[in-house]
């Protein structure tokens, strides 16, 4: 899909870019990462030409974007940076509309494609649709940015630091937004970021540079288990091991767990327990509501009594979460087990400390 | 309720319309400047009506001011483009000495050339108004964020889809307010052709002077500053419709 052949760029005595070789297959995102003036933003704006290489060769789709006149390259690339630069003199859906107005599209055609990205990307069209850049906060104008590199419904993507412009909890959301986006959209994505974090969770390739050059191209998985170079080694730091746990769903992990409905009677509660220490308590529908101790059974009269009331959004886990998380509340909470609930908080089973520790385990091997 | 930018055009309109009755009334004219100056035998130029003198006046003011604009936006523009920068510090400093070179040194220069009458007056009023102008667009151009274009490039705008669609929007506001600045500069300017015969209210005003008629330079004065009030207003209403921040619109 997208192929760099010994690209180098040199800005007088400068090389910025040195020989890079990169092959992006069709529907992957690529994250471009390394310390700063490294060459990742050079390497990405030399696709869509915005900088000319010096030597070497992109193709995009087989064809050497040199002979396209980059204006038409561009139309067909989608495009979003960290400042986002929206229009502050344009609505949002015409700021939407950019690129296809530049492709003349009709305006029925326009004005239901800004709809359809409005919806895409989680905002309400009738509410956003009107609204001018200066009116959304950060984390709203970032998701309008993809939504009008999205426009044209380019096959690839560049995006430079995307989500880098806001805070912690909303680049959460957003990554967590473009990863259900690109399940659905699969588009050919290279981003750039110099946060391994991000790059952890969204790529399907990590390309890491140094001084221009790249210097390992693998999955995030072989990345933090086998560096390739010392550089590597200490880029991805000492906590690897646990950076590893962020790309396991606990889907892979949910064990049936110990359940009573909350109507039941003691004996039927003293059955599900069996050997444990403990059951999670659920409501006739099957959400779930708390949890009780088999050493208070004997004590109380009924389930309702004894049960220890559970949040559930605070402590149980989405069943497509990450290990990561999964670790990270039984640290917090103090427990071994953490429930799982599907979408409709629906008790559907628990992860347990022992499987985060043979995950573990297996990273390290 | 109209909204605050509807309510300033139809403020302007009446007062124009106010402005045009009072110009038209030679009676009312005649009366004032008799009571305050009872003493003159004649309180109004004999040369031409008010309302002519006017017109004359709008004209000149008209024809300058149209030259400068079409004329110093595109000459801004081109020197901030990439093909024009290098000719960027020349045009500055030649609109710069425009301004500081006298109108009437201008005219004094100009006649031997050009003869008396409207074209040396056009010469001077536009070689004095291009300053604010030129400048005014460079810097506006200039003010535009430079991620916005980065943006627009790469999204598939051409050079000229990039100014049309976003620089010159944006800086919209920073060149009309050159132009107002130029404008109003020029209606006060424009006096200075009376004295080569190009009419306009300079006339009342340096006959006035010669014949030590203070009647005469009120009737070319007053109108004049009225219209210079006028004219701000008029170009203040055009700046204030390219406001597109809603919160400045409201303000």
């Amino acid at each position: 899909m997208i192929k760099l052949e010994q690209v180098t760029k040199k800005y007088g005595a400068t090389v910025a870019v040195n020989g890079l070789s990169l092959e992006v297959n069709e529907g992957e995102v690529c994250v471009l990462i390394g310390p700063s003036g490294c060459g990742k933003t050079t390497t990405l704006r030399m696709i869509n030409r915005l900088i000319e290489p010096t030597s070497g060769r992109i193709l995009v789709n087989g064809k050497d974007t040199s002979q396209v006149k980059p204006e038409q390259l561009r139309r067909s690339i989608g495009y979003a940076i960290q400042s986002v630069g929206l229009f502050p003199h344009l609505t949002v859906a015409t700021n939407i509309a950019t690129v296809p107005e530049l492709l003349h599209w009709d305006k029925t055609r326009i004005a239901r494609r800004v709809e359809e990205l409005l919806t895409l990307v989680g905002l309400s069209p009738a509410e956003y649709a009107g609204k001018y850049p200066s009116q959304l906060s950060g984390g709203e104008a970032q998701r309008i940015g993809v939504a009008r590199a999205l426009a044209a419904d380019p096959p690839i993507l560049l995006m430079d630091e995307p989500f880098g412009a806001v805070d912690p909890l909303t680049r959460e959301r957003l990554q967590a937004q473009f990863v259900a986006i690109q399940q659905e959209l699969k588009k050919t994505v290279i981003l750039v970021t110099h946060d391994l974090d991000e790059a952890i969770r969204l790529a399907d390739r990590i390309a890491i540079m140094a001084a221009g050059k790249l210097v390992q191209y693998d999955t995030p998985e072989t990345t933090l288990s086998r560096p390739a170079s010392k550089f590597v080694h200490d880029f991805v730091g000492s906590d690897r091991a646990l950076k590893r746990l962020s790309r396991i769903s606990v889907e892979s992990f949910i064990k049936s767990a110990p359940t009573v409905t909350i109507n039941a009677s003691i004996k039927q509660a003293e059955a599900a327990i069996g050997s444990r220490r403990s059951a999670w308590v659920v409501d006739d529908k099957g959400q779930l509501l708390g949890w009780i101790d088999r050493t208070d059974l004997s004590q109380v009269s009924s389930i309702s009594e004894g049960m220890v009331t559970l949040e559930s959004k605070d402590i149980a886990l989405w069943q497509n979460a990450t290990l990561r998380e999964a670790l990270s509340r039984m640290l917090g909470q103090g427990f071994k087990s953490i429930p799982v609930v599907d979408e409709d908080t629906k008790l559907i089973g628990e992860v347990t400390l022992g499987d985060v520790e043979a995950a573990t385990a297996e990273a390290e091997e | 309720m109209p909204d605050r930018q509807t309510r300033r055009w139809i403020i302007l309109a009446l007062a124009s319309a106010a402005f045009i009755a009072l110009i038209a009334s030679t009676g009312v004219w005649e009366a004032s400047l008799r009571f305050l100056f009872p003493q003159e035998s004649q309180v109004l130029h004999p040369r031409a009506s008010l309302l002519t003198l006017v017109v004359e006046h709008l004209g000149l003011v008209g024809i300058s001011s149209s030259l400068t604009i079409l004329i110093g936006v595109p000459l801004g523009i081109w020197v901030t483009c990439p093909g024009g920068r290098n000719f960027l510090p020349i045009v500055t400093d030649l609109t710069s000495f425009g301004q500081t070179f006298p109108p009437v040194a201008v005219l004094a220069l100009a006649v031997p050339m050009l003869g008396f009458g409207l074209v040396p007056t056009v010469v001077a009023l536009f070689l004095y108004g291009l300053l604010p102008v030129v400048r005014n667009t460079i810097a506006g151009l200039r003010a535009v964020p430079p991620h916005l274009l980065d943006a627009a490039y790469g999204m598939g705008m051409g050079r000229f889809q990039a100014l049309f669609r976003v620089e010159i929007p944006l800086a919209a506001r920073v060149i009309l307010a050159g132009i107002r600045i130029s404008v109003i500069i020029n209606i006060g300017t424009a006096m200075i052709g009376a004295a080569i015969g190009a009419g306009g209210l300079g006339s009342p005003i340096i006959a006035g002077l010669v014949q030590d008629n203070l009647a005469y330079i009120i009737e070319g004065a007053v109108p004049a500053a009225i219209l210079a009030v006028l004219a701000d207003q008029l170009l203040a209403n055009v700046e204030g419709s390219f406001a597109y921040m809603p919160e400045e619109a409201t303000r």
